[in-house]
């Protein structure tokens, strides 16, 4: 009794223990990637010679007058302190003020991450629960008229584009038949089917490349690990089919998928310019878009540091479940 | 190594499109049958003989735009291959031999990099420096470029710490001699089918920037951007997306396929992969040899 006390006290330890180590270990690759991604976010303003007093006198303003409004907004202050005063900003939370509306960027930001946030989770969704499912079936109907079918149609989704998708989609669901919205966004709050079939779509869209890879990796991964030995034992030992795929070869084979989906994250959110764009969302994409296009500098700097955030915190998240469910990777194998 | 993809129906396949797809590029624009630019009344028109895909909203000849497109968008994804190449291989190689330090830092630029979402940055930077294409690509190449580097670096790592060059060097064997029969058989297979991936994903990326306007002025076509301008009008024409859709999909398959038929055909496990083919495919033939004889014989 004492000693499976002791056992699951030094179990549950062993594995908080776990779980700061990886964290640690993310926050010490983190913490320099962000100082790098927002310094040269920052640099970039400099780079582009782009200035609030174009914006707001015109291009034909006088000397003084883009001086005085550089020095409104403290361009006037060397760059390193410049960029000090930003970084401060960005650790309070705040991400100055935008060039264009002087609206307060993160607040602009706030308004369009809902939107782009769902569709993002609902495509990662789709894609792993679809992924999981045509991965698992070809794996396990290997070299059958099924495994072959499922690999076409995985090659076929993996070469498509989001957009190409997206306006097919638009075409068929929203233009063709009616079944969908084919444009605008309700949040959550009105009510879960008209956010659902106002995001559905875009999300649908963007899951296919996730599917593609989830599908992939595991249908390979699975098909390494029936081949192992400890599959031969467990048979021996006459556990059942079904036991022997959830506890021995599910565990050692889904690494692989979970790992890219790391990789995926940053391209879903990367994708969703082009997406809102197609679907007329009002979003996070769809605002690093006109931002950068009306050359709204603050804006777009702040969209960069949000997607840097977001990435980095989701990659933190992946490697907590794979930390959990495979132990190899905790060994840097 | 050429010699080997070729022999693989799906190397032949892949290589075939990816010339057709360069034909298009190099001579798209001189076969174009109409001027691309020119508007005409005729606006949205369906397919016929004078107009193959039809005309745009502006009476414009769907087909001519998009062979005359199709050299910015092929150009374009060439670029960020070669921009990632150079970029991502020569540290790759590099991080080897030049010390830990310097191994430490292109890590932890390469990690940097694969995290950004470059779509996001590519529309960021390219809107801030100046709308042209040729910067978009080169912020792309440089933000997909750690693919190479890892590719590169991993290859490498394997040649240097190997035996065999251990005992090439010892053997007396030339540096020259080592990188050019060990070091390059080894690091070319892993970076040639980085280099075929990238053109496929540079093709996904260069598509989606012209189709949001980005990198091109307005009047001059490419595939993405044809895509954009059908999109308004698929009331009236809902099969327009289609040639560019599939022309770029087609374009991004043959790019994977050929980096897959590579990394069947590279390495000892490729040549034997290929051998045994060989040898299945002409004991299959040399039976239907006789069994026609036999055919033959009983007739």
């Amino acid at each position: 009794m004492a000693v499976a006390t002791l056992v699951t006290v030094a179990r549950v330890r062993h594995g908080a223990v776990r779980t700061l180590v990886t964290v640690t270990k993310s926050v010490a690759i983190v913490v320099p990637v962000f100082l790098l991604a927002t310094f040269v976010t920052f640099a970039l303003r400099s780079l582009s010679g782009l200035s609030p007093a174009h914006i707001q006198l015109g291009e034909d303003a006088t000397p003084e007058a883009v001086a005085r409004v550089e020095s409104q907004w403290g361009l006037d202050q060397p760059f390193l302190e410049q960029y000090w005063t930003w970084f401060t900003g960005v650790l309070h939370g705040d991400l100055g003020t935008s060039w264009v509306n002087g609206a307060d960027v993160s607040t602009l930001i706030g308004l369009g991450l809902g939107v782009s946030l769902s569709i993002a989770l609902l495509a990662m969704g789709i894609g792993i629960v679809a992924g999981f499912v045509l991965g698992t079936v070809a794996a396990l109907r290997r070299t059958t008229w099924v495994d072959r079918a499922i690999t076409g149609f995985v090659t076929i989704v993996s070469v498509m584009p989001a957009f190409v998708v997206g306006i097919v989609l638009v075409t068929i669901f929203a233009v063709g038949l009616g079944w969908f919205p084919s444009a605008g966004y309700v949040p959550l709050a009105d009510g879960v089917s008209p956010w659902l079939s106002h995001i559905l779509l875009p999300a649908v869209a963007l899951s296919f490349d996730v599917v593609a890879d989830v599908a992939r990796q595991l249908r390979s991964g699975l098909i390494a690990a029936y081949r192992e030995n400890y599959v031969s034992g467990a048979l021996v030992r006459g556990l059942g089919a079904r036991r022997i795929f959830f506890v021995h070869v599910l565990r050692n084979a889904m690494g692989p998928a979970v790992a890219t989906l790391g990789l995926k994250f940053p391209s879903l959110v990367g994708a969703s310019v082009v997406t809102e764009w197609i679907f007329g969302l009002q979003g996070f994409g769809r605002f690093a878009n006109d931002s950068a296009q009306a050359g709204d500098v603050p804006a777009v700097q702040g969209v960069l540091v949000v997607s840097i955030l977001m990435v980095v915190s989701f990659n933190l998240l992946v490697n907590l479940v794979l930390a959990r469910v495979t132990p190899a990777s905790q060994r840097g194998v | 190594m050429v010699r080997r993809v070729l022999s693989l129906p799906s190397g032949r396949i892949a290589v075939g499109l990816l010339v057709l797809i360069a034909l298009l590029a190099a001579l798209g624009p001189v076969l174009a049958p109409q001027d691309p630019l020119a508007t005409s009344d005729n606006t949205l028109a369906s397919v016929s003989w004078s107009h193959w895909l039809g005309t745009d909203y502006l009476g414009r000849d769907t087909f001519s735009r998009l062979l005359d497109g199709s050299r910015v968008s092929v150009l374009a994804s060439l670029e960020v291959a070669l921009v990632a190449l150079g970029v991502g291989a020569v540290p790759g190689i590099l991080s080897v031999y030049l010390g830990r330090v310097f191994e430490w830092g292109t890590l932890r630029l390469a990690d940097t990099l694969v995290a950004l979402p470059f779509l996001l940055f590519a529309v960021a930077v390219t809107a801030l420096l100046g709308n042209g294409l040729t910067q978009a690509m080169l912020v792309t190449g440089v933000l997909v470029s750690p693919l190479f580097y890892r590719v590169s670096r991993a290859a490498t790592l394997a040649v240097a710490r190997s035996q065999y060059v251990e005992a090439a060097i010892i053997s007396g064997a030339s540096v020259g001699w080592v990188v050019r029969r060990h070091v390059w058989a080894k690091v070319l297979p892993p970076i040639a089918i980085a280099l075929a991936q990238t053109i496929g994903v540079g093709f996904i990326i260069v598509s989606s920037l012209t189709f949001l306007g980005i990198g091109v002025q307005p009047p001059a076509p490419t595939w993405g951007g044809l895509l954009a301008s059908d999109l308004g009008y698929l009331d009236y024409q809902p099969w327009a997306p289609l040639a560019p859709a599939i022309l770029i999909m087609l374009t991004v398959w043959a790019s994977n396929l050929l980096a897959d038929t590579i990394r069947d055909v590279s390495g000892e496990a490729g040549r034997a992969f290929v051998t045994h083919r060989r040898d299945v495919r002409s004991a299959h033939d040399a039976s239907d040899q006789n069994a026609t004889a036999h055919s033959g014989g009983a007739r």
